[in-house]
């Protein structure tokens, strides 16, 4: 017993023949065992035959257009089949498997895995809602609104929301199913992500005193969207994951390329970094106190970079 | 609250038509009557329009007033109504108008720029012109004394404006005479007479947002400027030279009476923080206490300011000096919140006097944490070795007796002034999470060297009292 499977682009089976022959033929002919309607495939296409091994082959019948294996861009005559290969014939996919062919263990029903992940994705919202009104609440140094927390919160929940909503129907439309708890965990991850950046580099810019590590969030901001996209888009569909990998690797040299560009052409226009100087509790500090002199040192220092960026404006200014 | 140079050639700029009305003038009163009739009868032929114009266009951009100080056609004017020309004498040239209508060349011998006077000579020989009032060179004029301010406003015309003399500003570098009289745009660079019409001042500048109070340059500044440089014969280029020059000599020696003067130490708090012994500073104080709804940290603040800027080019006003010391203390603020009421305290700003892209270069910042000598080792801020002391002070004592602060040092040069900077110094104490003090210096146009020694001296008079 033979099952020949017609697949879609996206390797999806959109029909399912069960044939209990020696030879199958396969075409666009009312006469075959299988009808392919392709106007590309011939009216008697291929044949499905054993070999003397026993293995399944697919000879050509003399088709205009020719039989070939998937993605491959040589003709054959004949293919050895393996049951995980398709071929192709016109512009139709056909994959032949034997009914002893090897299928995936039986998963589990979801119930567990899937209460876990709700739990996980519900979990991580409140954390992160959690961790919004703490950062709302560090900053409020004026009277206290309840409006100061709701309106940042609801606008977080929604702009993930919308976020989500979108990946989960492109899910939805490619894949068949809309992995929605899936995209919720991504997004919730790559916001986590961000957000410890953020306090880690306001913390490390104050405590130890690391100014730069601040001026590089925007870099980690983008490594972060750039990483919640691609599993996102892992999500819609496993296939092409390295051409998905580069495309998202390109839009992220751009973006942080172009970032880069306009930062520091704001920086060359305005003379002031975009920075601004933290302040924390004082018990966080981990650095041990300058001495004056040490300090006095280092300003001492900063007059030489002035004095080259000075000679590097007079350069490109014109002497008057 | 600023004397506002800048306000006078801004709106004097975009003035087009030239005061031909100067010849309505009657030529009367050669028996020279006393009071405003005498001096609006004789001063005309002794008064200029000056005129910057566009070299290639020949077209006018600004106007202001001057005087003829000598039979030989020199005359004074404010630095700020030939500034242009004398920085880029390639693009600008200068033309005046006389009360009978004849005009001609004006070429520039000198400038005061602390001062704003400049010295020209145009084309008149034997021409009548101002001699200085004695008493007023000597500086014994009497307060209350009628003056005469005489110009040419907004280009509508020979004017006469009365006004009284007040003696010098008070809080202030730069000697001013404060006359009471209505100085408008356009005057600036025009004699400010006595009955006799014999000058005590120069028109430079009002205060924005008084009433009648405006700003003469003493006569004896002009006086000096006349001797020192009557002779002179400057290449069109010296003249920027003399500006960078005089500015930076004129900062260096602000910053040195500056220093000499020393910080004090004022209570705010249970800290002490620096303020300077200086007579030239206005001091304000402020305070959140009565603000609404109920502030959750009080701040105290007190800002001393010198406005000690001149005018160095029509888009750069430069050289205020700033302390300002602000206590904080959290009334119900946790130790997170009161930092970030601290961040926003203690955001550097330096605030710039004019374009970035044409007068500034990149601003750069240090920023550390700093342990400070005990309060009882430190003495006075202006000794000169005091940087050493405190080092041989910290060994001494356990890093615990150290007052922790945390200071944010920023700075940007001076394209064109080789030498000179903006600094902005931020110190926040970090001994306490719910009290703070933050100190701020602010020294515009400064050389590197005067900017560390004073900022040094100002970390040195930060204490903590318990």
């Amino acid at each position: 017993m033979i099952w020949v499977e017609i697949l879609s682009r996206h390797r999806d089976v959109v029909g399912r023949f069960r044939v209990d022959r020696a030879e199958i033929t396969i075409g666009r002919g009312y006469d075959n065992d299988v009808i392919v309607d392709d106007p590309y495939v011939a009216a008697q296409h291929v044949r499905i035959v054993r070999d003397d091994a026993g293995r399944l082959v697919a000879e050509d019948l003399g088709s205009a257009n020719g039989l070939y294996l998937e993605k491959s861009r040589s003709r054959c005559a004949r293919v050895v089949l393996d049951g995980v290969q398709p071929i192709r014939i016109g512009q139709s996919l056909v994959r032949i498997r034997e009914s002893g062919h090897a299928v995936e263990p039986e998963r589990l029903a979801g119930s567990e895995r899937r209460s876990l992940l709700v739990w996980a994705a519900v979990g991580l919202g409140l954390v992160l809602l959690g961790i919004d009104a703490l950062l709302i609440w560090f900053g409020q140094t004026s009277e206290a609104h309840l409006s100061d927390y709701l309106l940042p919160s609801l606008t977080l929940v929604g702009t993930a929301a919308a976020w989500v909503g979108i990946w989960s129907l492109l899910s939805r439309l490619f894949a068949g199913r809309s992995m929605f708890l899936h995209h919720v965990l991504i997004a919730e991850a790559g916001m986590l992500a961000f957000w410890l950046y953020t306090a880690f580099a306001q913390f490390s810019s104050f405590a130890l005193t690391l100014p730069g590590v601040f001026s590089y969030q925007y870099i980690a901001s983008w490594l972060v969207l750039a990483a919640i996209c691609f599993l996102h888009l892992r999500e819609v569909g496993r296939t092409h994951l390295v051409a998905k990998g580069v495309v998202v690797g390109l839009l992220l040299g751009t973006a942080i390329a172009v970032q880069t560009l306009q930062r520091s052409e704001a920086f060359a226009n305005s003379g002031r970094q975009t920075i601004s100087h933290v302040l924390m509790p004082p018990s966080l500090r981990l650095v041990p106190l300058r001495d004056e002199g040490a300090f006095m040192g280092d300003i001492e220092q900063l007059k030489s970079k002035l004095d080259a960026d000075r000679a590097e404006v007079r350069k490109t200014s014109p002497d008057r | 609250m600023e004397l506002s140079i800048a306000s006078v050639l801004r709106a004097l700029r975009g003035w087009g038509a030239v005061a031909a009305v100067l010849c309505s003038i009657t030529q009367a009163a050669a028996e020279a009557p006393s009071g405003a009739e005498g001096v609006y009868a004789s001063a005309p032929p002794r008064l200029l329009q000056i005129r910057t114009l566009v070299a290639d266009a020949g077209r006018q951009t600004s106007t202001g007033s001057g005087f003829l100080v000598s039979p030989d056609g020199l005359a004074i004017t404010n630095y700020h109504v030939v500034s242009d020309v004398a920085l880029e004498p390639k693009t600008y040239r200068l033309e005046y108008t006389a009360a009978d209508g004849t005009h001609g060349d004006v070429s520039l011998l000198a400038v005061d720029l602390p001062n704003d006077l400049a010295l020209i000579r145009v084309d008149k020989h034997d021409a009548p012109y101002f001699s200085f009032d004695k008493a007023a060179l000597d500086g014994t004029l009497q307060k209350g004394e009628r003056l005469y301010s005489l110009g040419n406003p907004l280009d509508l015309g020979f004017t006469i404006i009365e006004g009284t003399y007040n003696g010098l500003v008070e809080h202030s570098y730069n000697e001013h005479i404060h006359f009471t009289g209505a100085l408008n745009p356009g005057m600036s660079g025009g004699p400010a007479v006595n009955a006799q019409g014999q000058v005590v001042g120069v028109n430079v500048a009002t205060r924005r947002g008084g009433q009648l109070i405006s700003f003469l340059v003493p006569a004896r500044f002009a006086a000096a400027l006349l001797e020192r440089s009557r002779a002179r014969n400057p290449a069109p280029a010296d003249l920027r030279k003399d500006v960078t020059a005089q500015l930076a000599a004129w900062r260096a020696e602000l910053y040195h009476a500056f220093a000499e003067q020393g910080f004090r130490a004022a209570s705010l708090g249970t800290y002490q923080a620096p303020e300077t012994r200086a007579s030239w500073f206005e001091c304000w104080s402020q305070t959140n206490a009565s603000a609404s709804p109920k502030p959750r940290a009080s701040i105290n603040s007190t800002t001393c300011t010198a406005d000690a800027s001149v005018f160095v080019a029509s888009d750069l006003n430069t050289g205020a000096v700033q302390i300002s010391n602000s206590y904080a203390k959290s009334t119900d603020l946790n130790e997170f919140q009161f930092a970030t009421a601290l961040s926003q305290l203690a955001q550097p700003r330096l605030t710039t006097g004019g374009s970035f892209r044409k007068w500034y270069t990149p601003q750069r910042c240090v920023e550390d944490f700093v342990g400070l000598a005990p309060s009882a080792a430190t003495n006075d801020g202006s000794s000169a070795n005091a940087g050493n002391d405190s080092k041989m002070l910290v060994a001494a004592k356990p890093s615990s007796a150290q007052l922790p602060l945390r200071v944010i040092w920023c700075a940007q040069g001076y394209r064109e002034f080789e030498g000179l900077y903006d600094v902005v110094l931020v110190a926040v104490t970090q001994d306490h999470g719910d009290e703070a003090l933050v100190s701020r210096l602010s020294l515009q146009a400064i050389a590197y060297d005067d900017a560390m020694r004073l900022g040094r001296s100002f970390l040195k008079g930060l204490q903590v009292v318990r």
